[in-house]
């Protein structure tokens, strides 16, 4: 798994390529915990180069949007692999974040 | 046909393409398998998460058995007896980091169970009961 965070408009862009499992959610955690503990008011994931996520990874994001909610910031996920969006919605997680198809829908651009 | 590796998350990625391609192998579609990869990969990751609580020194033993009828799957470890009534999900409407392993296994497993005739370590049988199709029944008929 890659992880490349770039900023748009003020934006991280938390750019993830490859498999989220229980070997690399423990990096993803720290980058993301890292943007929640700088009470960044929106972060997006984007998740168009991710081919697997496990229930490791689904906390990790769990923990991320909870962090966030404390201090009103939105965590948002962008380009969604439909083998992706399906475990989200399986685990009744699609209602709870927010999903958009890129970051232009999102920055509005 | 069987996969042993070490206890190492990093390991996990080679039980998962080993299972997606049995899966394959026994004509299940890609979605199923996808399913099948994920629910064994859940089922390893708590054996090194729980059973062995960290240690990476272990080993995990995944067997596969095909059968027209069936796909089994028996994830074998040395760890302490794990209690079957403690391996439980949290409420889906509970929405928490955790708990969602168990409901990944049993949304594509028939049988989700711990032999009990095992003395020493632990024996998870998962089974697959396989749809026919409507090539097989026609077959068959």
């Amino acid at each position: 798994m890659k992880i490349d965070i770039t900023i748009a408009e003020g934006v991280p862009i938390v750019a993830i390529s490859g498999e989220i499992d229980m070997s690399t959610s423990t990096l993803l955690r720290t980058h993301l915990l890292e943007l929640v503990g700088e009470k960044r008011p929106l972060v997006l994931i984007d998740f168009t180069y991710v081919s697997y996520i496990d229930s490791s990874g689904i906390a990790t994001f769990v923990e991320g949007l909870k962090g966030m909610m404390h201090y009103g910031g939105k965590l948002k996920f962008v380009a969604i692999p439909a083998n992706i969006a399906e475990i989200f919605s399986f685990s009744k997680l699609d209602k709870v974040f927010e999903m958009y198809g890129s970051v232009n829908d999102v920055l509005d651009r | 046909m069987s996969v042993t590796v070490p206890s190492h998350p990093k390991y996990l990625c080679v039980v998962r393409d080993v299972t997606a391609r049995m899966a394959r192998i026994g004509g299940m579609t890609e979605e199923t398998s996808g399913q099948v990869k994920l629910a064994v990969d859940e089922a390893c990751a708590n054996v090194i998460k729980h059973t062995y609580r960290g240690d990476t020194t272990k080993r995990i033993v995944v067997k596969f058995r095909m059968a027209p009828e069936a796909f089994e799957v028996i994830i074998e470890d040395t760890g302490p007896r794990v209690d079957p009534e403690a391996v439980k999900g949290r409420d889906l409407d509970d929405i928490k980091p955790g708990g969602l392993g168990i409901h990944f296994i049993k949304r594509v497993f028939d049988v989700v169970a711990f032999d009990q005739t095992k003395t020493k370590g632990n024996r998870l049988r998962l089974i697959k009961n396989m749809e026919k199709t409507d090539e097989d029944r026609h077959n068959h008929s």
